[in-house]
């Protein structure tokens, strides 16, 4: 141990223009060892003589000194001015932030990988003003729902995906380690420069690269376990038999148990079986491990990462619900030529493997089928196999012959699993090889080659089982799948920056050429030998009934796009700024003379802050700028040929034979299935936005506000056509939609001593209305039969006047409690519902003509939310750091059903206890029946959805300064708790319910599978 | 350049380059049948729904179901209020078959027929006879539907009936005069028309008690045809009653595990048209299975050569009772469950009444496993192959005779003999007395029923009994007023009425 002298430093630290700045940090560098300035800047410090001492303070750039057996050190810190001379991504280049005139919003990498989250989008959730980002399922590796300033469209609303500039559909592949920032542009004046594709915003990724000079190996990993967060709780066989009772003297029944009956229910053959418990799996597991290097001389750099990410399923376990993903990554970039040339390369490969439950609508929702099983059904017979419902089936349970108590329930566990053994995977290959060329000062030109390859593979196997009359297959099955794909896109940018004494010009031209072609072939069989999933190949199936052998093969859908752009950004000292773009794109998606969409933009800013009358604000205001936009994006967001009739020849068999079974003699038919739109043409957003950024109080507090109009028209839209046409609608450009909406995000940045804290919050409220819709009676409207078996209409996608999506039915007014209040309703002297029974619901009869119809259906509840927000919360002090993060939505609405109201013997919650059973029993919940009499749609499905998320707490202490080996710059230990808490009145299992029934359709819970809660512990090692 | 733009589907034809060829032709007028197959495949099938109409049957199904059999069954809406759409599907298939069929018919001008006069004129005879069929379907079920005879996307109102009934006489005419003359199975040709026409012509005239069809076609022009059916010599009565329906026919070999069958087939001499089906159906988009088969099999249980189903249509017991004495359509038409000894657990079933029908409904082998199943269908829901035998040559037979033949006696003596029964003179309430017999759950009755007006149906079909449902005795009540309220008609899907801004008008008694 070397032992150095050990002196007394004292200095004064100030800022550009003398003043003293309190409360700087001082600090010997590998060491605990410091202190902070006093109020006249000045400090004092014992240390050895050949120590670095580390200056820092929020806002200005932090300074290493080396002591050089120094006393005294005066040292002046030059302002951050912090992230306005960072750079960010726009379309086709990058801009300095302070020079920005869109309205765009960043986040870097470091954020997103603190989350913890398998999905990057999902670790933008609360981070991002205007964003709204919704999971559409907790189920591991299920897509999240990304809305940019409120839904534009009933179509497919979400945003266009750019990653290191090479376009692509989905971004679950990347490793949040491996994300260097996203760049969201939000308002159309920037994201016209994507023009065709851009009207619901676009998304740009940006992954890491390496830095000369600079060589690093970081390991990052946490290992975590999830848990359910919330169950519903259903009615046990005691209640359930209660339940019954009372439904079926309701429905004028005799009751089917006696008070003894319920009282032995335990020795009555029946079982007490909780399938909510029996659908969760405990402590599943979450964990991803990271090991990245990077580097670089001044010739090339390089940064390249290797990863795995895995998640399991809380329901039903890693067997049926589980997500693994194995990712490569290498960037790397050289210079040649004295830099006159650079030629660079970004690669990331995944292989993702990813198996889940059923998630989708009432038939196709393995959890919801728990909700609707009695109780009384066991999970296991007497051999511990699953039990068959069927009756006569020979079952034993409890040593003797079961008989069902209802036929048509089968065991919701024991089918999630039959139908759900499959061994899919995935790989994509994402990346690009650019070459840069600056001839000349100022002048660039960037061609770039970029691939987006993916295949699919996906193999399942179904066993011949029975569980119930309606739920069996008679035949084991086997079916591969297998698809693939690439895209090109090949884009070719001249920019030539240069000024005019204080006018700074760049101007940008470009063109862009696409290509998406793919192919699949999918086989189907039955009767395998032998069989299991290990055994679920084609090779293995023996069926020759051409009814139970499905081949197919066929490309998909091929999509080009060709496309000219150009843009000039100039400004006059950085203070007056303007940007004008504009693209040109034709589609193959589009007939001919409808082929070319033309998309314009302008945007201006004006820096305030740099004008001399404003000087007299300098303490306070840092800067401030003002900005306001206008420009056109497009959407093409359909299947190609929409244009053309189709003729559909397969599936329009007859046979005109005359023996029983002829599998191949059926005679092919044909038909034309749709009707064609010649005129189909690009849809098209429009957008103004006036806004400002501002830094205060030496840029400690920093204020982004924005106002925005969206009008988008002519919507891509397959036409809600009447039946009497014959065929499928043909899509139709029509619609309109307006979003308004503000937005503000603001963040503090402080220290005290050796406390640094931030605090960042962010707000947007959006208002959504649909201006206009091209139909007979002016609405979409939405699909039956999605609540329960034979429900009606509950919401419509579009109508004029109306949020999109908004939820459509009667208005109720409590409960009749006697028959006294039946007869009391009244509108002009009519009873308005005759058969009413007390207990049943009293419906708002809204025109007041006496009759309950279609006519009184009004507003029960809008999906779409009035405010998003988030915030972050964080400190560090000394070698702790400390988050808490937060996000939340207000003003939306949720329908819940988790009942099949059809089905008379279907479970209930526990909700149902406090039904009302006699005079003043209740006033919310009505009488139970046999029926769904009181459940036609209205507003008691309607819950208000408004939560806010502790969405993830981080304790975090790095070990570094105590191991002390230079080598280690960072060895970072920590735990974390996400989705800890969830603030909300909504009953479900989770409140963020992004799943919808169809496009223009969301908040609809139909036995979500919820968001884990889940328990992680974390290491960070840098070297 | 603009090239690399350019693109075309691979893998399916597009109009621009159909219906240019004979071939093209052929594809049509298959896409046809297969659209008119499709009309019964979703929703409540026509031949299901009539019968549970009519006094034959119950609405029956499940214990556990919903109510929308019974809302048919007792013409009440407020039995499942949110069933306003069970028509739906029908509705809509009905339209996408007219559709192809109007598609093919303007078509047939840029048609090149290489000189073949013969086949042009067939397929204009096919396609005019599926067009009509699908409209007579849907003016009985629904009255005024919108008549749409060339392809739009118009809003098109409802239409009066006349002018539905004009199209469908006009069509039928068309397809007399053009189609073959040639039997060939599952093709129409134009005694198939002739014998549809007869149909229509005393549906119309006594619903709407006229005189003659919408002054198209007169009595006697109407019994021409039918008896001009009777003179061609291509049809005949098949011997045995029991040998045209599978199960009636067929006895199981239980240690073979098979089926001993006199069934006479599909396309036998009798069948003048029929939807035809086959195993194929999947749930990759083939539907020629039959769908609604499966509707009447015995609740969730087999008993060889029955086999299961969903339960659906219980014979009422009054018509099992009122067969003569020695009718051998009785056991070939009705299955009695006490009487032939099954061993059948009806707690799970609604509306039991002991009886079911015998002549549509699937099969099983002496195991109790599915005969489509057994022989390549997917499953016993889709995979049943029993065509739905929509005219037979007993019906011509009876309709001429009713019509007044001079031939009428001999005529209804033919029928009657093959029943095993004494001539009955041929008046005209014996001959739909007999006709109850003949065509029970053939989806016949309750048109005949109607026919007669809608008090007679009213009062014939109404009902106050006992029945069991899930084992417990229940009462079933069907109101003669809700028949009379409503005409005897169906409800318009409500969806269609909203689709159309109410445009469309409810029909009466479904509001």
């Amino acid at each position: 141990l070397g032992l150095s002298a050990q002196i007394t430093v004292t200095g004064l630290v100030t800022d550009d223009s003398n003043e003293p700045i309190p409360g700087v940090s001082v600090l010997e560098k590998g060491t605990m060892n410091g202190t902070i300035t006093q109020t006249d800047g000045t400090f004092s410090l014992q240390v050895p003589e050949d120590a670095i001492l580390i200056f820092s303070f929020v806002g200005f750039v932090p300074q290493e000194i080396p002591v050089d057996n120094r006393s005294v050190i005066n040292v002046v810190l030059t302002e951050s001015i912090t992230g306005l001379d960072e750079v960010v991504v726009v379309g086709y280049g990058v801009q300095k932030k302070k020079l920005v005139t869109g309205a765009t919003l960043q986040v870097d990498g470091e954020n997103l990988q603190k989350r913890n989250t398998i999905s990057a989008l999902q670790a933008l959730q609360g981070q991002t003003a205007g964003v709204q980002i919704t999971s559409t399922s907790g189920q591991p590796g299920e897509e999240l729902k990304v809305i940019v300033r409120g839904l534009g469209t009933i179509g497919d609303a979400g945003p266009l995906y750019i990653v290191d500039g090479v376009q692509t559909s989905d971004i679950s592949y990347l490793n949040n380690a491996d994300i260097e920032s996203i760049d969201v542009l939000k308002d159309a004046a920037s994201a016209a420069i994507y023009g065709s594709q851009a009207a619901n915003g676009v998304v740009l990724i940006t992954t890491k690269s390496g830095q000369t000079g600079k060589t690093q190996i970081t390991f990052d990993s946490y290992y975590g376990i999830q848990n359910v967060a919330r169950k519903v709780d259903l009615l046990n066989a005691r209640e359930y038999a209660v339940i019954m009772n009372e439904a079926a003297i309701n429905s004028g029944k005799a009751p089917y148990f006696t008070a003894d009956d319920i009282d032995n229910l335990g020795n009555s053959g029946w079982a007490d079986t909780d399938w909510m418990d029996q659908m969760f799996y405990d402590n599943a597991v979450t964990q991803n491990y990271t090991l990245s290097f990077s580097g670089g001389n001044n010739a090339s750099t390089y940064s390249t990462s290797l990863s795995y990410t895995g998640q399991e399923g809380i329901v039903g376990g890693p067997d049926v619900s589980d997500y693994n993903r194995y990712s490569f990554r290498i960037n790397s970039e050289h210079k040649l030529f004295d830099g006159m040339i650079t030629l660079g390369q970004h690669l990331t490969f995944a292989y993702i493997e990813k198996n889940g439950i059923k998630v989708g609508n009432q038939y196709n929702n393995s959890l919801r089928s728990a909700f609707n099983t009695s109780p009384f059904l066991p999970v296991y017979n007497d051999n511990g196999e699953f039990l068959n419902n069927t009756k006569n089936a020979g079952e034993m349970y409890n040593g003797a012959e079961w008989v069902p108590w209802y036929e048509g329930e089968s065991n919701p566990y024991a089918s999630m699993i039959y139908n759900n053994m499959s061994d899919d995977n995935n790989q994509k290959l994402l990346g690009d090889i650019y070459l840069r060329v600056s001839p000349i000062e100022g002048l660039t030109f960037e061609t770039k080659y970029g691939l987006d390859y993916y295949t699919i593979e996906e193999r399942s196997f179904i066993p011949e089982y029975e569980l119930s009359v309606y739920d069996f297959r008679e035949h084991d099955q086997a079916s591969q799948r297998l698809e693939k794909g690439v895209a090109w896109t090949w884009t070719n940018i001249l920019t030539y920056d240069f000024d005019l004494n204080d006018h700074d010009f760049t101007v940008m031209a470009g063109m862009e050429a696409y290509q998406y072609k793919g192919t699949w072939m999918h086989t189907r069989n039955t009767d395998l030998l032998p069989t299991g999933l290990d055994y679920a190949y084609i090779d293995n199936t023996t069926n020759t009934d051409l009814a139970r052998l499905t081949f197919e093969g066929a490309p998909n859908d091929e999509s080009m796009l060709l496309s000219y752009f150009g843009r000039v950004s100039y400004n006059f000292g950085e203070k007056y700024l303007l940007n004008a773009t504009f693209r040109a794109d034709g589609s193959s998606r589009f007939a001919e003379n409808n082929r070319w969409g033309y998309f314009p933009s302008v945007s201006g800013g004006w820096v305030l802050s740099s004008e001399p009358f404003m000087e007299f604000t300098d303490d306070i205001i840092d800067f401030f700028k003002l900005r306001v936009s206008w420009g056109q994006v497009g959407n093409q967001n359909i299947d190609p040929w929409q244009y053309l009739a189709p003729v559909q020849v397969a599936n329009t068999n007859y046979y005109f034979g005359s023996d029983d079974f002829d599998a191949a003699g059926n005679t092919p038919g044909a038909y034309p299935s749709r009707l064609a739109n010649e005129d189909l043409k690009w849809e098209t957003s429009e957008q103004l936005n006036i806004g400002f950024d501002a830094r205060f109080m030496k840029s400690r507090l920093g204020v982004n506000f924005d106002l925005y109009q969206k009008d988008t028209k002519d919507w891509l839209l397959q036409a809600p056509i009447l039946a009497t046409a014959g065929a499928e609608g043909p899509f139709i450009n029509g619609g309109d939609v307006r979003n308004k909406g503000v937005e503000i995000a603001v963040s503090w940045n402080d220290q005290i001593g050796d406390f640094r804290y931030f605090i960042s919050a962010n707000y947007s409220y959006n208002d959504n209305e649909v201006t206009e819709v091209p139909t007979s009676d002016g609405i979409v409207h939405g699909l039956t039969n999605m609540l329960y078996d034979n429900s009606l209409e509950f919401y419509h996608r579009a109508e004029t006047g109306y949020p999109i999506g908004y939820f459509w039915g009667w208005q109720t007014d409590g409960i009749f409690q006697n028959e006294q209040e039946v007869l009391e309703h009244t509108s002009n002297g009519t009873v308005i519902q005759p058969d009413a029974m007390p207990g049943d619901l009293r419906y708002v009869d809204q025109n007041g003509d006496g009759i309950l119809n279609d006519q009184d259906k009004v507003m029960v509840g809008d999906p779409n939310p009035d405010a998003v927000f988030g915030f972050n919360v964080g400190f560090e002090y000394k070698n702790f750091d400390f988050t808490v993060a937060a996000n939340g939505v207000y003003g939306n609405q949720i329908v819940q059903s988790y009942r099949n109201h059809a089905n008379g013997f279907a479970n209930y919650t526990t909700e149902i206890l406090e039904r009302w059973h006699g005079e003043g029993t209740s006033n919310t919940i009505p009488r139970v029946t046999e029926t769904n009499i009181n459940y036609l749609f209205s507003d008691i499905f309607v819950k208000d959805g408004d939560f806010l998320r502790i969405s993830d707490i981080t304790l975090g202490y790095d070990f570094a300064d105590l191991i002390n080996k230079s080598f280690i710059s960072q060895l970072r230990l920590y735990g974390s708790v996400q989705n800890a808490f969830t603030f909300t009145k909504y009953n479900g299992m989770d409140p963020e319910v992004g799943y919808g029934v169809e496009d223009g359709s969301s908040g609809i819970d139909l036995g979500y599978y919820p968001r884990p809660r889940t328990f992680l512990l974390g290491l960070n090692v840098k070297f | 350049s603009d090239d690399f733009l350019d693109s075309k589907p691979v893998t399916t034809l597009t109009d621009a380059n159909f219906y240019q060829t004979l071939e093209d032709a052929e594809l049509a007028i298959v896409g046809c049948y297969d659209g008119v197959q499709a009309i019964n495949q979703e929703g409540v099938a026509f031949p299901v729904a009539s019968e549970v109409f009519s006094d034959n049957c119950f609405g029956g199904t499940g214990n556990n179901d919903g109510y929308g059999y019974q809302l048919l069954d007792e013409f009440d809406l407020q039995r499942s209020p949110s069933d306003q759409n069970l028509f739906e599907e029908n509705w809509i298939n009905y339209y996408e078959a007219i559709y192809r069929v109007n598609m093919l018919l303007t078509k047939m001008d840029q048609i090149d027929w290489e000189g073949d006069t013969a086949t042009m004129h067939s397929i204009e005879a096919e396609a005019r006879f599926l067009r009509a069929f699908c409209y007579f379907d849907m003016v009985r079920l629904w009255e005024k539907v919108p008549l749409v005879t060339v392809p739009t996307e118009e809003n098109v109102p409802q239409n009066e009936p006349d002018e539905i009934y004009a199209q469908i006489t006009n069509d039928l005419l068309i397809a007399i005069e053009k189609g073959k003359e040639t039997v060939e199975a599952g093709r129409v040709n134009k005694w198939a028309a002739k014998s549809l026409l007869g149909r229509v012509f005393l549906f119309y005239t006594g619903y709407y008690n006229k005189s003659d069809l919408v002054g198209l076609v007169s009595a006697s022009e109407a019994l021409a045809h039918l008896e001009d059916v009777i003179a061609s010599g291509n049809y005949g009565l098949v011997e045995e009653f029991k040998n045209l329906w599978p199960a009636a026919s067929a006895t199981p070999d239980p240690e073979n595990n098979t089926l001993i069958s006199t069934y006479a087939g599909k396309d036998n001499q009798e069948t003048i048209f029929a939807i035809k089906h086959n195993i194929t159906s999947n749930y990759d988009g083939d539907t020629d299975g039959n769908h609604w088969l499966v509707m009447l099999g015995l609740r969730e249980q087999a008993f060889s050569p029955y086999g299961r189903g969903w339960g659906a249509c219980p014979v009422d017991p009054n018509l099992y009772n009122a067969f003569e004495e020695g009718d051998e359509r009785k056991t070939a038409s009705i299955i009695a469950i006490d009487e032939e000894g099954l061993d059948f657990d009806n707690s799970g079933q609604r509306e039991y009444t002991g009886y079911a029908n015998k002549k549509y409904i699937p099969l099983a082998l002496p195991d109790g496993s599915d005969m489509a199943v057994q022989n390549g269908g997917f499953n016993f829901m889709i995979g049943q192959y029993q065509d739905y035998v929509c005219i037979r040559y007993a019906d011509v037979l009876l309709m001429a005779a009713e019509l007044g033949s001079p031939n009428a006696q001999d005529y209804m003596d033919q029928v009657r003999e093959r029943a095993g029964l004494d001539p009955k003179p041929a008046t005209k309430a014996n001959i739909l007395e007999e006709r109850r017999f003949e065509f029970a759950f053939e989806g016949i009755r309750y048109w005949d029923l109607l026919r007669q007006g809608v008090e007679t149906a009213a009062n014939t079909i109404a009902r106050s009994t006992t029945v069991l449902n899930g084992g417990v005795e229940a009462q079933k009540v069907i109101d003669p007023q809700n028949i009379i309220d409503t005409r005897g008609l169906q409800m318009i899907p409500q969806n269609q009425i909203s689709l159309s801004d109410n445009v469309l008008k409810q029909n009466d008694g479904w509001n």
